[in-house]
């Protein structure tokens, strides 16, 4: 298992030099000018072009990723073009909150989508199994931002009960949760129904319901932690898109997150920024795959590390 | 007995009404109350708190509470003094000096109550000195330094030949001189702008490439916290130099807290419910924002359940350029007016806008200096638009693309356009780029032949609209993005920069304009207005012709 750690850890530094490169390819595609948004709808000629020279922006891509390259190893990722903020600094700023956000609805949509999988497979076809799956299809399909608004005029503005938008205490932090949980909480309802229903079909099941093994221990103990691989996989799957993906759900309510940070830069070309965040991006996806292979071993004896 | 009895019941209704509204200037002359946190929204995080590399106008909105400068404008446009006592300008126009306020200190404390780098002290000619150097530095690579490139020595210094501007000294303590190379009339405008403030170099070294988030000024309000996306917070200056008329210390306020709302939603909930207690009102919400609108003093007011709802013309126009040097509108005088011809102004106003605009005749708004009520600009006759469609070689009509900025307003705006064009025979696509993009290749790049642009007074003077936007010499990126070149325009806007006299430059304006307007390489569409809404409890708010940004909130005052 050491060995198989270490190879992924190792397989992480070609995937983290090809996303850069690919970012600094589209840096070049995409047209608008840092130095030019830098100086506003007017600006002088000299003035432009010496923001370019200092920025690096008059050399070739490849030069300037190399030189990227260069620094990243001394974790200098730069300054953003667009405040004269450290890179890493800005980030780190940032990662807190989006990870309280992340937790947060990670706490609602996990319980909250398992309970309705369990129970639509339990008892399927039945009025709950309808109705959990019509919740799930909502979730799904409910634009974020639609949803973000409703829950500000129905909990905030209609009924007064919590705050509608800004960063703060717990108060603050269960609308924006609700909001950005909801479309993961659907995805693991339906993949938890599905995956308990290939599971109790199974042989196993059944042997353990003859030898008078009680409904709820068997489905709670025989299926469910069978059913969990899949279940599992979705959920590290999400876990990158909710830290650093929010960004509609950090709009709505204010929240001053990482998605926030990487649409800003995105606009604004601040390349060092958008470098920086997806190089964030791509380590917390490449740690979260990790941790999820690694934790299949924990529902199924079966799975080796070589 | 009857006829005194009547004159004797006129006195005393007489009496009753003089002492009535005597009692009612009071009650308006309410004296104002210390103490509460302004809050209100920033639609964006600004991205420079540093008034040295501000180019936008959320940046601007912070920096004008934190920084000062020499001369301020006032809420109708007009030059005042600020940390200038006054100033005076030579005889031939080329040397300007100021007599600078005395007691006028740099913020003491910062961020928590710890002490600044400068301590507090005094500001001086010095100060200024070092402060003009400092932005004129290539090293600093301020965007705006090249608006006082007609300081004497400015070029001089940015070549590296000279180690300070030779044209601006101090002259004692409270005396500060500038000389231009020439006489540059809208000088006094320009340094009304946001980046012309008073630095404390002490500070600025002390932070270096971090001073962006440590800023520190004259103005009266003190930076405090900054949480990017968040919230922005500033508290009062305690050693503000301004006073009120019965000699009270300002501001009133105990700090501002500023919420960065990017969503225009967001923030009109948040203003209902109380949490902000100013508001930009979006269009969806102008009907029940403006309930009960009348004029009062210029601006339209409205105060209703919601609070006070103010609008007023502001200084900007909003516009589509057509590129002098690509087809189809390129030596085409006839379609270039086909277009202008084509656009029912007023009704797109009324359609779109909810008639928050002024239709334009010309380029420079209403109350701006030279403004012409006699111009001749464009009505709105498809007739007249086929008509010089066929002359311009289309008379089957014709078909372009015209490239907007992302935006649901620039959107609306296109669409009502794209219907009333189709009248004229002019088949309208639309292309929508983001700001970078539109920057780069209607600016830079010069290749779109037909896009929207807007511009807002950066100083108080026509020059910022008919030299910067039209004259050759700013062709591109400097802002004459048409590429509009007409010699006599050219020559009328320049004489009109280092003209004197005010009768003379406004003659030289209006005769520029009209011709501009004729040779029509922008489709001239409205005149923006600026608004805010603010909570009842909101006392001694003006809102500048400039637009809500430009605000200094020195005499708010909340009476909770």
């Amino acid at each position: 298992m050491g060995r198989y750690i270490v190879r992924r850890l190792l397989a992480v530094i070609p995937v983290l030099a090809g996303v850069i490169l690919v970012v600094f390819i589209l840096s070049t595609i995409v047209p608008g000018d840092p130095a030019r948004i830098l100086s506003g709808q007017r600006g002088d000629p000299e003035t432009i072009e010496r923001i370019r020279r200092e920025m690096g922006l008059n050399l070739p891509w490849y030069v300037q990723m190399v030189r990227f390259y260069r620094d990243a190893l001394t974790f200098d990722l730069g300054r953003s073009y667009r405040n004269n903020m450290k890179v890493t600094e800005a980030i780190c700023q940032r990662i807190p909150v989006s990870a309280k956000l992340a937790g947060a609805a990670l706490l609602v949509a996990v319980p909250f989508g398992m309970i309705l999988g369990i129970i639509s497979a339990v008892r399927q076809y039945s009025i709950w199994d309808y109705a959990s799956m019509i919740l799930a299809l909502l979730g799904v399909s409910v634009p974020v931002f639609f949803f973000g608004l409703l829950t500000i005029v129905v909990f905030c503005v209609k009924l007064g009960w919590l705050p509608g938008t800004g960063y703060g205490g717990l108060r603050y932090l269960i609308l924006p949760a609700i909001t950005l949980g909801l479309r993961p909480a659907a995805l693991i309802a339906r993949i938890t129904r599905s995956s308990m229903l290939e599971v109790i079909r199974q042989d196993y099941i059944r042997t353990a319901r003859s030898k008078g093994v009680h409904e709820r221990s068997v489905v709670l103990r025989h299926a469910l932690r069978n059913a969990m691989i899949p279940v599992v996989t979705v959920i590290g799957v999400d876990v990158p898109s909710l830290l650093s993906g929010a960004m509609l759900t950090e709009t709505i309510f204010c929240w001053p997150g990482i998605g926030r940070l990487a649409v800003e830069a995105v606009i604004n070309r601040d390349f060092p920024i958008q470098r920086g965040v997806v190089l964030f991006m791509a380590l917390v996806f490449l740690g979260a795959t990790l941790i999820v292979d690694l934790s299949y071993g924990l529902f199924d004896p079966r799975v080796r590390y070589e | 007995m009857f006829r005194r009895g009547r004159v004797v019941v006129m006195v005393l209704l007489v009496a009753v009404m003089v002492l009535g509204s005597t009692l009612l200037a009071c009650g308006e002359e309410q004296k104002p109350k210390y103490g509460g946190i302004w809050k209100d929204a920033l639609g964006a995080d600004p991205p420079d708190l540093d008034p040295v590399m501000a180019t936008d106008t959320t940046s601007a909105e912070v920096g004008y509470q934190i920084f000062e400068t020499l001369v301020g404008i006032d809420p109708d446009g007009g030059l005042v003094p600020l940390l200038a006592e006054s100033w005076k300008g030579s005889a031939d126009g080329k040397t300007f000096t100021f007599k600078l306020r005395k007691g006028v200190h740099f913020h003491k404390t910062t961020e928590g109550g710890k002490p600044t780098a400068n301590g507090g002290r005094e500001v001086t000619a010095d100060d200024w000195v070092w402060t003009f150097n400092y932005i004129c530095d290539p090293k600093t690579n301020s965007p705006r330094a090249y608006f006082i490139d007609m300081v004497k020595g400015y070029q001089e210094y940015r070549d590296g030949k000279a180690k300070s501007i030779s044209g601006i000294k101090a002259l004692d303590k409270y005396t500060l001189q500038i000389e231009t190379t020439y006489p540059f009339a809208p000088f006094i405008a320009v340094l009304s702008y946001n980046t012309f403030v008073a630095l404390p170099r002490e500070d600025v070294l002390k932070w270096g490439k971090d001073w962006n988030f440590h800023v520190v000024g004259t103005g009266p309000f003190k930076f405090e916290s900054w949480k990017h996306d968040d919230k922005l917070v500033l508290s009062r200056n305690e050693n503000y130099w301004m006073k009120d008329k019965w000699g009270n210390r300002l501001p009133y306020l105990d700090g501002i807290e500023f919420r960065i709302i990017t969503d225009a939603t967001i923030e009109w909930t948040e203003y209902k419910l109380g949490n902000i207690y100013a508001a930009h009102v979006d269009d969806p919400y102008y009907p029940e924002a403006s309930k009960g609108l009348k004029t009062v003093a210029g601006v339209k007011t409205a105060v209703n359940e919601l609070g006070t709802y103010l609008e007023r013309p502001q200084w900007g126009t909003y516009y589509y350029g057509m590129n002098q040097t690509l087809p189809p509108f390129k030596d085409n005088k006839y379609l270039r007016q086909a277009f202008n011809y084509a656009v029912n102004r007023q009704g797109l106003i009324d359609l779109v806008l909810n008639g928050r605009a002024m239709p334009a005749k010309g380029v420079l708004p209403p109350g701006m200096f030279a403004y012409s009520e006699n111009l001749k600009g464009y009505s709105f006759d498809p007739k007249m638009a086929k008509e010089l469609l066929r002359k311009a070689g289309y008379p089957k009509g014709i078909q372009v693309t015209l490239q907007y900025n992302t935006s649901q307003g620039h959107k609306r705006i296109a669409e009502a356009l794209q219907s009333q064009f189709a009248l004229a025979g002019i088949k309208l696509d639309l292309k929508n780029v983001d700001w970078g993009a539109h920057l780069d290749t209607c600016g830079t790049q010069g290749t779109v032949p037909f896009f929207r642009m807007g511009w807002v007074v950066d100083y108080p003077d026509p020059d910022n609209f008919l030299y910067v936007l039209l004259n050759s010499e700013n062709a591109g990126d400097q802002g004459n993005y048409t590429r509009y070149h007409n010699p006599l325009f050219d020559d009328l806007t320049k004489q009109a920069r280092l003209a004197t006299d005010q009768e003379v430059r406004r003659n030289l304006y209006q005769k520029a304009e009209q011709l501009v307007v004729e040779d029509a390489p922008w489709l001239f569409i409205y005149h923006y207005t600026s608004h805010n809404m603010l909570k009842p409890f909101v006392r001694g708010y003006k809102l500048p012709s400039f637009g809500q940004y430009c605000n200094r909130f020195t005499e708010i005052w909340l009476d909770l």
